[in-house]
């Protein structure tokens, strides 16, 4: 089996086969400047991500003043959705990241596009991030396509002029039915839905495409047209991370995929391999021998 | 959130325009004293604030899209709400005269415009978390423009309350000519301060409660009720000079009193704020800035899991 398991030592992995450029760019940490090699896209040090999640069933303030008034404390729960992992990914690199409910893959994406910042370690981006990380994003449902293009462009942080250049484009790629562009997202399927908001990610020309989940929109030609735009975005030297339960996406698309399981990198290599080694897990349960004491 | 560097990319034009210089080498690191560093913060916050005006405009746009009357109803609303509350008022207090019942109208009327401007900042500010669910877990940008465009859309829903408040007075002072309502009064240059400290306030407050709605779904419910008690301890419905005494300090611990009071004496009195006013103003402009601020910051990393 030609899997790579994550080093024991916590070293960092390295994607891709090309060995690490020898010219570097400074970035500013919080405790100084620090290098990196320039061919770089992301850069993950020694991450961890803890966060407290409330687990009573009524999350209301009355329900936390009754519990007050008895004494008691409103039940958290500690959740560490991802354990000190290292990485780096060199621009042009298509990752795919497989794992079960809860292995901390979303968390990680979110962590990347700067949404939820590290309980300890280092994420270092370089280039312009586009992001869909929760399917139709900040889409307003009683307006139109078109004005949700508009919204979805300045949250992602164009211009108005910017987004307005583009949105007859973004429209055109969305190849929604005549007409629907105008009207009401509310009126929209879930495909369409799905198509606006694919499009205005991949047309916001980023060096870095974070997708989690966001293939499974749309009919077939549509997916083809997604596939296309991912390639030529990847033929721009640009860095796509995608997550998705889809696993022939992961092989189809992918140059290198990554194991997530528990919050930790199981195992990284060829999406192939760990496409399939990831199969035979929930086929059977149990994680591949060599996996076993990662 | 640092950047420096120059990556590939940068520099490219639409339009002829320069894009907006979006940082490119980003380092994300865990926050100090559970807050993000606030200096990036804020310049990231002024950097996007087409999108809070643009988010603004937009939320108006959907939610008039389909109402006949349409934005009518920004002034229709608190106008019917104020004769209701003029004629409760008149009734209960019994016998005016005619140059009273105009001065208590129009106490009412800017009054109830003032309130209402800061509940929509105060209640659709609460609300601006939970309801960008989705923007919130896909977009990185400060989180606090969400209810600073809240507190936009309320002054584009307040401001055509002004010119309404005048042709009530205008129209008063053609049958009652003798009432000292003010029309063009040097007073008035105290307006936009009092119209500033009062949503600079709500806006601080309104950081406070988006947070505690996060936490707790039925922030929101609450606030429904309490600020209709709120309104009725506010110099709204009464004057500021209806308290005497100790019983003043009830004009000062509310965050809007001084507002209100002041508003009462500019606009109806046509007298410059007391400096006690003017203290009270400042005093919760920096209480609920400074609080709603760091409150807010502190507990902006959760919202990606609790939306």
């Amino acid at each position: 089996m030609n899997l790579t398991p994550a080093d024991p030592n916590n070293r960092v992995i390295r994607l891709g086969s090309k060995p690490p450029s020898e010219t570097t760019i400074t970035a500013k940490g919080a405790k100084g400047d620090f290098l990196l090699p320039d061919d770089l896209a992301i850069r993950i040090e020694n991450l961890s991500i803890t966060y407290k999640i409330n687990v009573d069933t009524k999350k209301t303030l009355k329900n936390a003043v009754m519990r007050a008034s008895k004494g008691e404390r409103v039940r958290m729960r500690q959740v560490e959705a991802v354990k000190n992992i290292s990485l780096d990914i060199p621009h042009g690199s298509v990752v795919g990241i497989v794992g079960a409910n809860g292995a901390g893959k979303s968390t990680l994406m979110r962590s990347i596009a700067g949404i939820m910042p590290p309980t300890s370690g280092r994420i270092i981006v370089n280039g312009k991030i586009s992001t869909l990380l929760a399917l139709g994003v900040g889409f307003n449902p009683a307006l139109s396509g078109r004005d949700n293009i508009i919204l979805g462009g300045l949250a992602s942080g164009l211009t108005r002029d910017e987004i307005d250049s583009k949105t007859d484009e973004i429209a055109a790629f969305a190849d929604l039915p005549d007409g629907f562009i105008d009207m009401p997202v509310r009126t929209y399927s879930s495909g369409m839905y799905g198509r606006v908001a694919f499009a205005v990610s991949v047309s916001m020309t980023p060096d870095i495409l974070l997708l989690d989940e966001a293939l499974s929109a749309g009919d077939a030609s549509f997916k083809e047209k997604s596939f296309l735009r991912m390639r030529e975005l990847v033929e721009e030297a640009r860095t796509i991370v995608i997550v998705s339960h889809a696993l022939a996406t992961i092989s189809d698309l992918c140059d290198t995929a990554i194991w997530m399981h528990k919050g930790s990198i199981l195992a990284h290599g060829a999406p192939e391999k760990i496409v399939e080694e990831y199969l035979k897990f929930l086929e059977v349960g149990t994680l591949p021998s060599n996996l076993e004491d990662m | 959130m640092s950047a420096n560097g120059s990556p590939r990319g940068k520099g490219s034009s639409v339009n002829g325009r320069k894009k907006a210089t979006a940082p490119l080498i980003q380092v994300f690191e865990p926050h100090k004293a559970k807050t993000p560093p606030l200096i990036p913060y804020f310049a990231e916050f002024w950097q996007r604030r087409t999108f809070a005006l643009e988010l603004a405009r937009f939320a108006d746009k959907a939610e008039y899209l389909e109402s006949k009357l349409g934005k009518a109803w920004l002034v229709l609303n608190p106008l019917f709400l104020s004769l209701v509350y003029f004629l409760l008022v008149t009734v209960l207090r019994g016998g005016a005269s005619k140059t009273d019942g105009l001065n208590t109208l129009a106490h009412i009327l800017i009054g109830i415009f003032m309130f209402y401007f800061a509940q929509n900042i105060i209640s659709d500010g609460a609300q601006s978390i939970t309801s960008g669910g989705r923007l919130i877990l896909n977009q990185a940008f400060p989180r606090a423009l969400l209810p600073f465009s809240s507190a936009v859309r309320a002054f584009g829903q307040f401001w055509p309350t002004i010119p309404t408040y005048f042709a009530v007075v205008l129209v008063g002072k053609i049958f009652y000519p003798k009432t000292h309502i003010p029309l063009a009064d040097w007073n008035y240059i105290w307006a936009p301060f009092i119209i500033a400290a009062l949503a600079i306030t709500a806006f601080g407050l309104s950081l406070v409660f988006a947070v505690m709605n996060v936490y707790f779904r039925d922030t929101s419910k609450l606030l429904t009720y309490t600020t209709r008690i709120w309104l009725y301890g506010s110099p709204v419905l009464w004057k500021p000079e209806m308290l005497h005494g100790w019983h003043r300090i009830f004009l000062y611990i509310n965050p809007l009193g001084p507002s209100l009071a002041a508003t009462y004496h500019v606009w109806i009195d046509g007298v410059t704020p007391s400096l006690a006013e003017f203290i009270g103003m400042g005093f919760w402009i920096i209480l609920s800035m400074a609080f709603g601020t760091y409150f807010f910051t502190s507990r902006e990393r959760d919202f990606a899991v609790r939306v």
